[in-house]
């Protein structure tokens, strides 16, 4: 059992954010089984495992699917860009996020042709509100 | 884990109140919560033949404290339901909070603490304390009621950063059910409109629904020559999340529901017809709920699995099926899961009327989370009245012709916890 205070008084998730802000995808990997665990906790999320390494993720990935969200947005913060595209998204790394999508219109028009195209390469374009750097992806085309 | 009771443990008594409004809705108007709350324990009680000097726990769960601002519910209830001095705790799973203290209960049971115990769900979404007044309500915002409820949801990093229900829970659903099975966007449409069309016709036939209009009502009451025509019409229902449009979702509602569980030998001796709670299963999971296919989701098949396993039922036994509607996809997704549908034929199954409470598969016959209305720490109370309902053959006109002999409930408390429950042998 180990009883010792750890000196460590930085959250993870406040690096993870700090991370957004230089263009970073921070992610933890764990040192027993090798998997990540994105975003980051102080655990791994795979096998329940403690010690973890700090990675930077590649930011690439593909969409798999895009729908969009109301007007208003449910969170303030998200109000001066609703409705927004928000897509499904398996990154390089085998890691599924679900995050903002750029560069799309959220109309039924413009979702319904990205559907058909199908499976669409894109890369992490981090999106500056007021208050906070959020991840969001853009299509690579 | 083991996955049994070590006892049989019934339902004796259910109860329920209407689902709508505090401000505006005959039945709910005019009265607190606490007031909403005890009718519907009372209900449950008569219906068991006790008092609540006869149980020995209560269990309260309600979701949103924020708008309901009565924490610590075993004592602020207590004297409103004549259960005082009893043990008690105030807990939540969100909108599965019912039917997951149905399990803490029978547990409680099983293991030889407890003989009765009275599960409550209560909840207010479309209204909130006023000021600080003691009774006066005042109506609650949209965005209060979202930005409150996504609590439930990973503040660290889902939220923050733009997730909503609508497209997780909905639109991302929708477009990977539709990949999977090859059908179009214009096929999937109709079939949502079907089944919202069966809910409205459920709901219809429930006095205590929330929304007690068919489609063609509201249809012709709004001018439209159809009620497909009202269904793509995008003022009265603009896509959300698209594909997926507003009547495919939940309503929200301010309500109650309550049951009382106890041991078989015991309810045998009293008035009620009790149902046995046959099996339960419990799994939680944190975004993102499914991998690379929206449509399978793991935590329901695993909540699914536990709790078949322990009835020792399949899902041809199954007579009766309600799946979590908060997204009309979803429930779908998880009655193929089920095995209830056959995969990819759920909306079909829907335009055939087989979902209707007079078809080969009934489903949601209380109206759903769309027409019956969604009142979180409530909702599953609801569903497990309805299925109780149905078993005993006290419906009305919205009943199973041949009595279910074996129901299953399953909901998702956000976000998420699929929890699901097999009733049997009333």
């Amino acid at each position: 059992m180990d009883t010792t205070v750890t000196s460590t008084s930085q959250s993870a998730i406040e690096l993870y954010y700090k991370g957004l802000e230089e263009g970073k995808l921070k992610a933890r990997r764990c040192k027993d089984c090798g998997e990540h665990t994105f975003p980051p906790t102080g655990c791994c999320a795979h096998c329940g495992g403690w010690s973890l390494d700090w990675v930077d993720l590649s930011g690439k990935g593909t969409l798999l699917f895009a729908t969009h969200n109301i007007s208003p947005a449910c969170h303030p913060r998200f109000e001066p860009i609703a409705p927004y595209v928000y897509g499904h998204i398996c990154l390089d790394e085998g890691i599924i996020v679900q995050a903002i999508v750029q560069g799309v219109k959220a109309t039924p028009e413009d979702l319904n042709q990205l559907f058909q195209r199908g499976q669409t390469p894109v890369e992490a374009d981090i999106l500056r509100m007021d208050d906070l750097p959020v991840l969001a992806f853009r299509i690579i085309r | 884990m083991r996955n049994r009771l070590k006892e049989e443990i019934v339902i004796s008594g259910v109860g329920c109140s209407r689902f709508g409004d505090l401000l505006e809705t005959p039945g709910l108007k005019g009265l607190s919560l606490q007031e909403v709350t005890a009718n519907a324990v009372r209900e449950a009680l008569d219906d068991a033949g006790l008092s609540g000097q006869d149980l020995d726990a209560v269990y309260v769960g309600n979701a949103m404290v924020h708008s309901s601002q009565l924490p610590g519910t075993y004592s602020q209830l207590s004297k409103w339901i004549g259960a005082e001095l009893k043990s008690g705790v105030h807990f939540d799973a969100q909108c599965s909070t019912t039917n997951v203290g149905a399990a803490l209960a029978a547990m409680s049971i099983a293991s030889g603490v407890y003989d009765t115990v009275l599960v409550v769900g209560f909840e207010t979404t479309r209204t909130k304390v006023k000021g600080f007044s003691p009774y006066e309500r005042e109506a609650l915002q949209h965005k209060e009621t979202w930005l409150w409820t996504d609590m439930a949801v990973n503040q660290a990093y889902g939220v923050p950063q733009g997730y909503d229900i609508f497209s997780t829970y909905n639109g991302l659903v929708a477009l990977g059910y539709c990949r999977k099975y090859g059908l179009s966007i214009e096929d999937y449409d109709k079939g949502m409109f079907e089944l919202c069309r069966t809910r409205r016709l459920h709901g219809s036939m429930n006095p205590k629904a929330n929304i007690q209009q068919t489609m063609e009502d509201k249809a012709s009451e709004l001018g439209f020559s159809s009620s497909y025509e009202m269904w793509q019409s995008d003022e009265v229902n603009p896509f959300v999340a698209w594909p997926s449009r507003l009547m495919s979702l939940v309503t929200i509602a301010d309500g109650a529901s309550a049951m009382v569980l106890t041991r078989a030998d015991i309810a045998r001796a009293n008035k009620s017809q009790p149902v046995q709670l046959k099996g339960f299963g419990i799994s939680y999971r944190d975004l993102p709920w499914y991998d690379e296919d929206p449509t399978l989701w793991d935590f329901d098949r695993r909540s699914a699995t536990q709790a078949m396993e322990m009835a020792d039922i399949k899902a041809t036994d199954i007579n009766y099926l309600h799946t979590h509607d908060c997204s009309h996809i979803s429930g779908i997704c998880t009655a193929e899961m089920i095995g209830y549908l056959p995969s990819g034929k759920g909306l079909a199954a829907a335009r055939d009327g087989e979902l209707r409470y007079d078809g080969k598969r009934p489903m949601s016959t209380h109206g759903g989370r769309h027409a019956f209305g969604h009142a979180w720490a409530a909702s599953a109370g609801s569903d497990t009245y309805e299925a109780v309902l149905q078993m005993r053959g006290m419906a009305g006109k919205r009943q199973i012709p041949k009595r279910p002999e074996i129901s299953v409930i399953h909901t998702h408390g956000y976000a998420m916890i699929g929890t699901t429950i097999v009733l049997g042998g009333v």
